[in-house]
């Protein structure tokens, strides 16, 4: 009878154990799935860390497989040699001049975006194109737009009859960065004011309405209830352009190379010149390494940024 | 707890949730069968590759005149074909030959042999030694030309890195008709008529934007010609012994006068030039005078433009110490240590010099033989094979089959020979050379004195620094020689 009793029992218990194997343990599960990702990140962002990391305190050379501990050189090199101090300058003033324009801009977009008239998809679209286009075919674009010889902007502006001299884009260092900033803000733009616009979709209409009857005007309006509201997506725009420009070795390297005489380096674009085509790893990794910093304070500033604005937290 | 209760329904019982065991199990069983498939084909393919018993992956570049590539290409895959290996050819574009080199050498594989427009000697360590066809070619043709042997030798290792078949010619290449206007009509001959010549065409051409076309900027065309400034005043980087001799007397003359050159005949837009710069401001007629291979003037002619019959070729100019001008291009093909194929890439290289009169012409007379006996006629014998070669080179140039306008256009090409020389002369085509060419400090030397940046003499010491690391760090890699007479 005990016999008959317990057999269900080991039957219900082996059942129940074997249906909780895998599909409902939570946690094993959770990791489980986090796995990928994981593997993902350490795998092609972790271990290229890792090995920019002892590329820089090495010998290294792009045509050879022979690592020699250096120590700290590449770094003693690179903090005295003046085009490190350009390139750091620069990758600076590009990514701090750019996103305050984009964030003017993009602001500005989002109003005029938000508002009804005719033509507004076609508009929204053609704003959009210049993030969904490949960087190195716009930069060729804008290289014959700013072309010292052909510009089009110059020889536009002689028809006119306004311009009496020559604008030497590529070939005069401080025009050779209002170009490439120029470039930046052309392709971070829509991508601020797409968010931008889908924050202020977000704001409660009677916000707006009851700062009306209150007698507000546009510019406080703007000022004192939009833009406070805004301000949580607008870091996120912000953050990701940082990102995006500081880190970019795609305009600087298709405009400018760097030139005119190495005065519009960023710091990626001379890493890839040293250490790429110059075969100096060592010091490549080195230079490249400078923007690790900022990349972490920024990472660092978006996760925060995330976890505040986190829906029911 | 039943399973069941997790399900949600979603409209009219059509439709459900995937329950957690569901899309595991339904995960499992796709990843089983993609992984069962993906296993299936690798086998399959496996068995494929083992079927094929000889392989040769070439990798060159895009050729800056399309015709040879369309010449190359199928020559290899029918070369293959006869010797039963199965020839691949990729292309990669001119700026990107050194980054994708170097991700094959990280990744330790690739192609079997690899093609270089410059002396490829950061390499070495990973090429395998071809002293072996180098010999064997020089025993069927006759000697190496002496500046392509600078460019595939390394004394210190006693290596050949490299294996050649071309170099390219880099004439000055002017309008006839301004320069005949300016009183040259046989172009400039030298650095000083450069400079008289083009206050001349400045005077008499407003239209022209910038009467000289030499470029101080960040491309391998200004390189050449800020490297042929240097040379013609007596200065270089090295000496023939590899010892560092930039911050001279003779630099800071060559560079006064290339501040000299760009105020008075040029003007800001060569700082920014690229590869095609100066080919499209002479084409455009917006400058009378580059140093450049004849690319500029065949893309001309291919386009019917009226500018192609004005272009005229001069040789080096000379200077107060001499008269040598860089060559354009030195084509130089690696094997790689970890080539699978090292032997077929080895005989497609002697198989290919073998044939080098097609090579030539494919190529419109832009590749000339580095190995001059390799064009001469079968027959003769060794010993005259380079001299025989000479003369058929200069026939096609006397003779140009492409359509010159007068027919000996390129006959200065033929006497090239002796006023070209390789980078790093008069010594090596070292990897210090290498990374000094590649990271543009003579270039950047030349535009921060002519922009006022620095003194000259502050620039060429500011160089001088940049040069000696470089040479410091190569030499203790020990692939550059030198260092005691450093100056």
């Amino acid at each position: 009878m005990a016999l008959r009793n317990e057999a269900p029992a080991q039957v219900a218990t082996v059942a129940v154990f074997r249906h909780r194997t895998l599909a409902d343990r939570e946690d094993l599960l959770g990791r489980l799935m986090l796995a990928p990702a994981m593997a993902y990140v350490l795998l092609l962002v972790g271990a290229p860390l890792v090995l920019a990391l002892l590329l820089s305190f090495s010998a290294a050379t792009a045509g050879s497989l022979s690592f020699s501990w250096v120590g700290l050189r590449n770094f003693a090199t690179i903090v005295s040699d003046p085009q490190f101090h350009s390139a750091l300058s620069n990758t600076v003033l590009f990514t701090v001049v750019s996103q305050a324009l984009v964030v003017i801009l993009a602001t500005a977009g989002a109003f005029v975006l938000d508002a009804a008239f005719v033509g507004r998809r076609l508009v929204r679209f053609l704003i959009l194109l210049p993030w969904a286009a490949p960087v190195s075919l716009a930069a060729m674009a804008w290289t014959w737009i700013f072309d010292s010889t052909f510009s089009v902007i110059n020889w536009t502006l002689k028809v006119a009859g306004v311009l009496h001299g020559w604008f030497y884009w590529f070939g005069d260092p401080t025009l050779a960065k209002i170009a490439i900033i120029a470039v930046h803000v052309w392709r971070t733009f829509p991508f601020a004011t797409v968010i931008v616009l889908a924050g202020r979709a977000s704001i409660p209409r009677d916000i707006s309405e009851a700062a009306v009857i209150d007698g507000a005007g546009f510019w406080r309006k703007l000022f004192q209830v939009e833009m406070p509201l805004l301000l949580p997506i607008v870091t996120v725009a912000v953050l990701f352009g940082v990102v995006f420009t500081s880190t970019d070795l795609g305009i600087v390297y298709l405009l400018t190379r760097g030139g005119p005489y190495n005065s519009t380096h960023v710091l990626a674009s001379l890493a890839f010149q040293r250490g790429i085509l110059g075969a100096d790893l060592g010091q490549g990794a080195a230079i490249a390494l400078f923007l690790l910093p900022v990349l972490i304070v920024v990472a660092a500033a978006m996760l925060r940024l995330a976890r505040r604005t986190e829906v029911g937290t | 707890m039943d399973d069941s209760d997790k399900w949600v329904r979603v409209s009219d019982n059509r439709w459900r949730r995937l329950s957690r065991r569901e899309f595991l199990k339904l995960g499992a069983a796709g990843a089983a069968g993609v992984g069962l498939a993906a296993s299936s084909l690798g086998s399959l393919l496996t068995t494929i590759v083992r079927a094929q018993q000889r392989e040769l992956r070439i990798m060159t570049w895009s050729h800056f005149v399309p015709a040879y590539d369309a010449w190359f290409d199928p020559m290899a895959v029918k070369w293959g074909e006869s010797k039963g290996i199965k020839v691949t050819v990729d292309h990669v574009s001119f700026a990107d030959i050194v980054p994708r080199a170097n991700a094959e050498v990280a990744a330790q594989q690739g192609h079997d042999v690899y093609f270089f427009i410059s002396p490829p000697s950061a390499f070495e360590q990973q090429a395998l030694d071809l002293t072996d066809i180098n010999s064997e070619a020089e025993r069927r043709y006759g000697p190496l030309v002496p500046l392509v042997r600078k460019c595939v030798y390394n004394a210190n290792t006693r290596k050949y890195f490299g294996f050649s078949d071309n170099w390219v010619v880099d004439p000055g290449d002017y309008l006839k008709s301004v320069w005949t206007e300016a009183g040259y009509p046989n172009g400039p001959s030298t650095w000083d008529d450069l400079l008289r010549g083009g206050n001349e065409i400045k005077r008499r051409h407003q239209e022209i934007q910038i009467p000289i076309g030499i470029g101080f900027s960040q491309d391998i065309d200004s390189n050449m010609a800020t490297h042929d400034i240097l040379w013609c005043f007596g200065a270089s980087e090295q000496d023939a012994g590899e010892n560092v001799l930039l911050n001279s007397e003779e630099t800071v003359a060559a560079v006064e006068y290339g501040v000299r050159l760009f105020r008075e005949v040029m003007n800001p837009a060569i700082l920014s030039w690229n590869a095609a710069s100066n080919n499209q401001a002479l084409n455009a007629r917006q400058t009378s005078y580059i140093l450049n291979s004849i690319s500029a003037y065949r893309t001309a002619q291919d386009n019917q433009l009226p500018v192609a019959d004005d272009i005229n070729f001069v040789g080096a100019l000379g200077g107060p110490k001499a008269r040598v001008g860089s060559e354009h291009l030195i084509g130089v093909w690696v094997v790689w240590k970890f080539a699978k194929n090292p032997e077929n890439a080895k005989a497609f290289l002697l198989d290919l010099v073998d044939n080098y009169r097609d090579a030539v012409l494919a190529s419109k007379l832009y590749n000339f033989p580095s190995f001059f006996g390799s064009v001469a006629p079968k027959s003769v014998p060794v010993a005259q094979k380079p001299d025989e070669g000479r003369k058929w080179v200069r026939a096609a140039c006397l003779k140009d089959p492409f359509g010159s306008k007068p027919i000996d256009k390129l006959a200065l090409l033929a006497s090239a020979e002796p006023w070209s020389t390789n980078p790093g002369h008069p010594g090596p085509a070292n990897p210090a050379i290498g990374e000094i060419f590649d990271t543009f400090v003579i270039p950047d030397m030349f535009a921060k004195a002519a922009t006022g940046q620095l003194t000259p003499k502050q620039s060429v010491e500011e160089a001088s620094k940049r040069v000696k690391d470089i040479f410091t760090k190569w030499r203790r890699l020990g692939l550059v020689g030198g260092g005691s007479g450093d100056r």
